[in-house]
């Protein structure tokens, strides 16, 4: 059952913010599509819930705008909206393509970019404080965000054209499954050397992260199939380290490697 | 803790007074008494409840009613045509689309929010359309086919 709650549809973001300081046990709801769920399955993350503070009608938090430098995505756009941006299809194809593959049609009419980020399964305006992702997601369903904060925007830096990526989602099924193992690789490549790397996995980590290490083994060195092997089998390795020994390991540590491997050649040779 | 809500159902205007927490799934059926949309998963994974919600498809158990407030919803029944059943619904059944006709109103919705949007779909925007919608009896095939003839 889901219990008889307060229901709050405010305009503004000041708004909302004040009903967040005000309200005991309130929680924000942007698509729903974690808090129902949550709600319906008796979840312990909602059953104290008091009140919902419902985002969807403060028009701010549904944009999605440009500058010369970035490009800025209200936290309340759905997937559905960043698969049809214009401006996102041109400056970040591979944010298009991971958004297309988030459940169904269905759901990414409903999910947001920002309920994503905050379920982590980055930026918010109290005193209006920013940070990179990286810092945002703690460990799994805990972020940054205090208890007062909204999600207001993603602001993502653009990237030259020479710069090319690739990403896999491997789930049990093609549709609507949850991922097991995501591997994202951005590359910048120059003189067939690695000027700049991005090198990052989502569900085969506890939470979504960038391996540093990784990126600094390929940091300048030049292009080969034993560098990029060699990164593969590392990265799978790292994991190992990171998430320990499983039942599954067997079977998931070669997917890992091979995947980590394709996704690299994938960008480093430009195909998508 | 209740809200008093108008929005436009199957083409007309209707004010309800509805919980707070009540789910849009359960306020179709069973206080609209629109039995068409059915629940299957209750978690967004089966597309059973799908319903249109300002000319998109949304899963009905992943809304509250409240939410619907001033937006135009559209349910399986909304899709009669002159008292009787429309071209989408006519081709499901010549195509052998329905078996046990569970999964068919998600489907039928699915299927109705992507001609909306794209009258002349291939089968790829099909299957993307239909990939929430699961089907334990067709195998699919006959969906799809009866989609793409429906013009
Ligand atoms: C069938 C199904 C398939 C799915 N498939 C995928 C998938 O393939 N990949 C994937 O990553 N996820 C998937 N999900 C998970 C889920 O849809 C996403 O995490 C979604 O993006 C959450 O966004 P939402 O707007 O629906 O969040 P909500 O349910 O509205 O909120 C989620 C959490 O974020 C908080 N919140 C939301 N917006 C803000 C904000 N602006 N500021 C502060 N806090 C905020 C809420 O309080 C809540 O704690 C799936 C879910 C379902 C039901
Ligand atoms: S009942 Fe809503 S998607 Fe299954
Ligand atoms: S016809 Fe039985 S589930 Fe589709």
């Amino acid at each position: 059952m889901i219990p008889n709650i307060e229901y709050f549809t405010p305009k503004t973001i000041a708004e909302a913010l004040q009903l967040l300081s005000k309200q005991e046990n309130v929680k924000i709801i942007a698509g729903g599509t974690d808090v129902i769920t949550g709600f319906h399955q008796e979840s312990s993350r909602f059953t104290k819930t008091g009140a919902l503070i419902d985002i969807n009608r403060i028009p701010e938090l549904h944009q999605i705008s440009e500058t010369t430098g970035s490009v800025w995505i209200g936290a309340g756009c759905t997937f559905t909206q960043v698969v049809n941006s214009p401006v996102v299809q041109k400056e970040f194809p591979l944010l298009v393509q991971a958004s297309s593959g988030v459940g169904s049609l269905q759901i990414r009419n409903r999910a947001t970019i920002g309920g994503n980020f905050v379920n982590n399964a980055p930026q918010s305006a109290d005193n209006s404080r920013t940070m990179p992702l990286q810092e945002f997601l703690i460990r799994p369903y805990c972020t940054q965000l205090a208890f007062n904060e909204i999600v207001t925007n993603i602001t993502l830096a653009k990237l030259p054209g020479s710069y090319h990526g690739s990403y896999y989602k491997l789930g049990r099924r093609r549709g609507v499954a949850i991922s097991r193992i995501t591997v994202a690789a951005l590359l910048n490549v120059v003189d067939d050397a690695i000027a700049d790397i991005r090198f990052a996995s989502g569900a085969a980590t506890p939470i979504g992260m960038r391996f540093p290490e990784i990126e600094a083994l390929a940091m300048n060195q030049k292009v080969s199939d034993d560098l990029l092997r060699k990164l593969a089998i590392q990265t799978g390795e790292l994991v190992l380290e990171r998430t320990g020994l499983r039942w599954s390991t067997a079977y998931k540590l070669p997917v890992l490697q091979q995947l980590c491997y394709q996704e690299l050649f994938n960008a480093v040779y430009g195909k998508e | 803790m209740q809200k008093e809500i108008t929005f436009t159902l199957n083409g007309k205007v209707q004010h309800s007074t509805v919980n707070n927490n009540r789910r849009l799934v359960d306020f179709i059926r069973d206080d609209l008494k629109l039995t068409g949309t059915k629940e299957g998963c209750s978690v967004g994974e089966c597309g059973a409840c799908t319903v249109i919600v300002d000319k998109s498809a949304v899963c009905s158990c992943l809304l509250f009613a409240v939410q619907i407030d001033g937006l135009e919803l559209v349910t399986v029944e909304g899709l009669e045509e002159a008292g009787g059943l429309s071209m989408l619904q006519q081709k499901f059944i010549e195509h052998g689309a329905v078996q046990c006709g569970f999964c068919t109103p998600g489907m039928l919705m699915s299927s109705y929010a992507l001609l909306l949007k794209n009258p002349n779909p291939s089968v790829d925007d099909v299957k993307t359309a239909l990939a929430g919608n699961l089907c334990r009896c067709t195998g699919y095939k006959q969906i799809i086919s009866a989609v793409l003839d429906t013009k």
